[in-house]
């Protein structure tokens, strides 16, 4: 940008606000992955935009701890059901693409009773999906995170449609989990916001005269 | 020295009038600015267009055009609506447990900090920046004030409902290091939303109240505190955009005033005209072509840390200083770097700073700093007395930072062996003006009377972990929700933390909520044995209390600490933003009773028992 440009868009700072919009595919890689049950989807423009997703990276034949999440993941999915599909979306991402084909992801989604609406496994080209994870879950350190063992660190949670990210360890507790994933839901109204204020306030009272301090809240 | 009476009593009209008198004084000398900035109108800032994704370099910025600014004394008003004891829910407040001791420290002084959108310009060659400030203001306005009157803080949540930015419009307001209740200590998990306001309640009141009564042990003063966000996993965001300020309490030995008055160390002491802040940052910009220089988002591993070194909200100031001492407030605001300061003469050669406090704390003893330099990790707080007076008028002083930033117009090196890129400030030393107070008596060779040493009752060992990218503290990522270790009221503790992750990685500064702690030894693991540690002589600032204690890969550090006053939900964390965000953090409470003590570790026991972890309470739940 030369001297010119930045003075003819200058624009005074009380102009009243745009509508919010998205960083959109400049933040986020657009590349063709292919889905468990075969088709292909655009990362940013079939997967991501206008949704609020939670990402988790596995391979097929991962032992230890990719069961695990992905067992803690299926009772995220029971608890969400409602909005599964509709306006959430869950997305495992294969970082072993080479030996993950589609079939092997289905059979591993069958395996752990998680081919369930909204939930998507994916696969594709190795270098796209080493961008996304370099994109997406940079709170890591890059060194570490091509470290194989480390795509367990962060379930990622965008809502693309207000630019909000956030992530949460998978390992934690349910309740922790949906209240990260809730960080990440559409703004709420601020009537919706002061019931919602006045229900912690309850909850929070109701400890205290039980336990005698606050116990979860 | 000053002699230290215990206990000390809380307010008198004496004492009052004082802190009166110095607020008021402060407040008329430095905040001329103030009244025209009232008058810009009031509409917020248009969102901000963001840098993209690759790294900017900042545009070029000339060397020493601005002047030093001071951030203004905050001004204490009255509040409507009137602050409660319970969290006022019709009223807008958010939700939180009952302020403690609310009647025995109701609190006299009322303000109010606003967080909310506002454009901040870094240098004259900039353009504005689109940041979240307290009232508008980057840096925030300066609460001033006295041990024995109890403040109370609104902060409001003003920021914009929908955000371009890379912010989060949700906030809770850490007082580093408050010897504070829980409900206004900040807590990572308690943030609360715009529109809504929470009053954070600071007794202004020594550690010891139950112990000592009245106005606790005066011999736990702590002076430079500050107050930033610290909203789980966007701290590094909502700082980084300019959430964050300085808080100030006086006392006796310490009064906020330089006159030969009581049990005073005559310190320069006048806020904003001897006694400066310099609140470090460092920040990155990008021409958004919006008419702005707007941030570029430097936080998260990966990203690159700014070029450019900011004190006080401007970019390489100079600051008109006259012929006598001086003390500087040095606070580190993060979100990452650690500065490594020196002052250096025209010479070449490194100048004298007198380092009287770390942490808050006053040092037994003062330390002159000339050898080498002064280590600032994110957080941490040093008070350094700088004696102009032994430079001739004209002289012009240098403050250095061992990395260069990014300057972009090509300058001559000030002084031999000191690029441009390494300056952080200049200081122009002029003869002091008849109107312009007098210089302060040499610094006393003893500050302050450390308080009894603390035999503990019992032991505890914190260990940091970097596992498959994760960061863990004691095995276990950060959750508000679950409590990892309990402690009794009243009680003493020796607290190790370890760092066990592997050499050449990253030194951590270590942040305890709500204590100082005392450092006791300090080793480091010295072979490939497990057990094989060898002693660390501890440094200058380690020998008083500190509330941050940087933590070098291998090295255990073992300090006391007693916790007294208060319950509730504490943290600890490293305080490298990008670090606590990514879960480095863990939360312990102070409980009441033994009941809910030896409750509360059975259930921390049985859970990680379930985790297939190891038992933390091995020899007996006490």
């Amino acid at each position: 940008m030369n001297r010119r440009e930045l003075f003819s868009n200058f624009r005074p700072v009380w102009v009243p606000d745009e509508p919010i919009a998205s960083c959109g595919s400049e933040l986020y890689p657009n590349a063709v992955l292919q889905t468990h049950d075969g088709r292909s989807v655009r990362f940013y423009d079939d997967l991501l935009k206008g949704k609020q997703v939670v990402i988790n990276m596995m391979y097929a034949n991962c032992e230890s701890l990719c069961s695990t999440v992905t067992s803690s993941l299926v009772k995220v999915h029971d608890a969400l059901k409602a909005r599964m599909g509709r306006d959430l979306h869950m997305y495992s991402i294969s970082i072993k693409p080479e030996e993950d084909t589609p079939a092997a992801l289905k059979s591993f989604a069958e395996m752990h009773n998680a081919l369930l609406p909204g939930w998507t496994f994916l696969t594709g080209d190795a270098y796209d999906i080493d961008t996304i994870r370099f994109r997406l879950f940079r709170m890591n350190h890059i060194k570490l995170d091509t470290d194989l063992n480390s795509h367990t660190a962060m379930l990622r949670i965008i809502n693309e449609t207000t630019n909000t990210w956030t992530c949460v360890p998978p390992l934690a507790s349910l309740y922790t989990v949906l209240q990260h994933i809730s960080w990440a839901d559409p703004p709420k109204s601020l009537e919706e916001r002061l019931e919602d204020n006045k229900r912690l306030q309850q909850q929070i009272d109701k400890e205290v005269r039980q336990y005698g301090y606050r116990k979860i809240v | 020295m000053p002699d230290v009476k215990v206990p000390r009593r809380r307010v008198t009209r004496r004492t009052f009038v004082k802190a009166g008198v110095t607020a008021g004084a402060a407040a008329v000398l430095t905040s001329r600015k103030s009244t025209v900035q009232a008058q810009q109108p009031p509409a917020p800032p248009a969102e901000p267009v963001l840098c993209g994704t690759t790294p900017p370099v900042s545009p070029a910025t000339t060397p020493f055009v601005d002047t030093l600014p001071v951030p203004s004394p905050a001004i204490p008003q009255f509040l409507v609506p009137f602050p409660t004891e319970q969290a006022n829910i019709a009223g807008g407040e958010a939700a939180r447990a009952d302020h403690q001791r609310w009647l025995e420290f109701f609190p006299n002084i009322l303000y109010q900090m606003e967080a909310k959108a506002a454009v901040h310009s870094f240098h004259s060659n900039l353009l504005p920046s689109y940041l979240w400030a307290f009232n508008g203001k980057y840096p925030a306005p300066t609460p001033l004030n006295y041990y024995g009157l109890p403040t109370l803080v609104r902060f409001k949540n003003n920021l914009p409902v929908a955000t371009t930015s890379f912010g989060r419009n949700e906030i809770t307001v850490h007082l580093h290091n408050g010897h504070t209740g829980s409900e206004s200590d900040g807590f990572a998990g308690d943030f609360f939303g715009t529109s809504l306001f929470k009053d954070n309640h600071y007794a202004n009141a020594y550690a010891g109240i139950d112990e000592f009564g009245g106005n606790g042990d005066q011999r736990e003063a702590m002076r430079t505190f500050w107050f930033h966000d610290h909203r789980a996993a966007f701290t590094a965001n909502n700082n980084y955009l300019g959430l964050n300020g300085m808080y100030i309490v006086y006392d006796e030995n310490d009064p906020g005033h330089e006159l030969p008055i009581g049990d005073t160390l005559r310190l320069p002491c006048y806020y904003g005209i001897t006694d400066i802040p310099l609140i470090l940052t460092d920040k990155r910009f990008c021409a958004a072509g919006n008419g702005r220089n707007e941030l570029f988002q430097v936080v998260g591993a990966g990203a690159p840390g700014g070029d450019k070194w900011v004190v006080n909200g401007k970019i390489q100031p100079r600051m008109t200083v006259r012929r006598r001492k001086y003390r500087f407030r040095i606070l580190n605001t993060g979100p990452v770097k650690t500065w490594a300061l020196s002052l250096i003469k025209p010479d070449g050669t490194q100048a004298d700073m007198t380092v009287v406090a770390v942490d808050a704390n006053f040092l037994e003893h003062p330390f002159v700093l000339n050898n080498g330099p002064l280590t600032v990790f994110v957080a941490s707080r040093y008070d350094v007395i700088i004696d102009f007076g032994a430079f001739p008028a004209g002289t012009q002083l240098y403050l250095k930072e061992a990395t260069a930033q990014n300057v972009g117009v090509a300058t001559p090196d000030p002084a031999p062996g000191l690029p441009i890129g390494n300056v952080l400030m200049r200081f122009d030393v002029v003869n002091r003006e008849f109107w312009f107070p007098p210089d302060t008596p040499p610094v006393p060779g003893t500050l302050c009377q450390m308080p009894d040493p603390l035999v503990p009752d019992a032991s505890f060992e914190w260990t940091f972990k970097l596992v498959t990218g994760r960061f863990l503290i004691n095995d276990l990522e950060f959750d508000a929700n679950r409590v990892d270790h309990v402690v009794l009221k009243g009680s003493t503790e020796e607290w190790t933390l370890a760092n066990d992750v592997a050499a050449g990685n990253w030194t951590h500064p270590v942040h305890i909520h709500f204590e100082e702690g005392r450092i006791q030894s300090r080793r480091v693991r010295v072979s490939q044995n497990p057990d094989v540690f060898q002693n660390v002589p501890l440094t200058f600032d380690e020998l008083g209390r500190r509330d941050v204690y940087p933590l070098p890969p291998q090295h255990r550090v073992v300090l006391r600490m007693r916790f007294r006053d208060f319950v509730g939900r504490y943290l600890i964390h490293c305080h490298n933003m990008n670090h606590e965000d990514a879960f480095m953090m863990v939360r312990w409470d102070i409980v009441e009773t033994m009941e809910e003590l030896s409750t509360k570790r059975r259930e921390i026991d049985r859970r990680r028992l379930q985790a297939g972890l190891p038992p933390q309470y091995k020899g007996g739940l006490v």
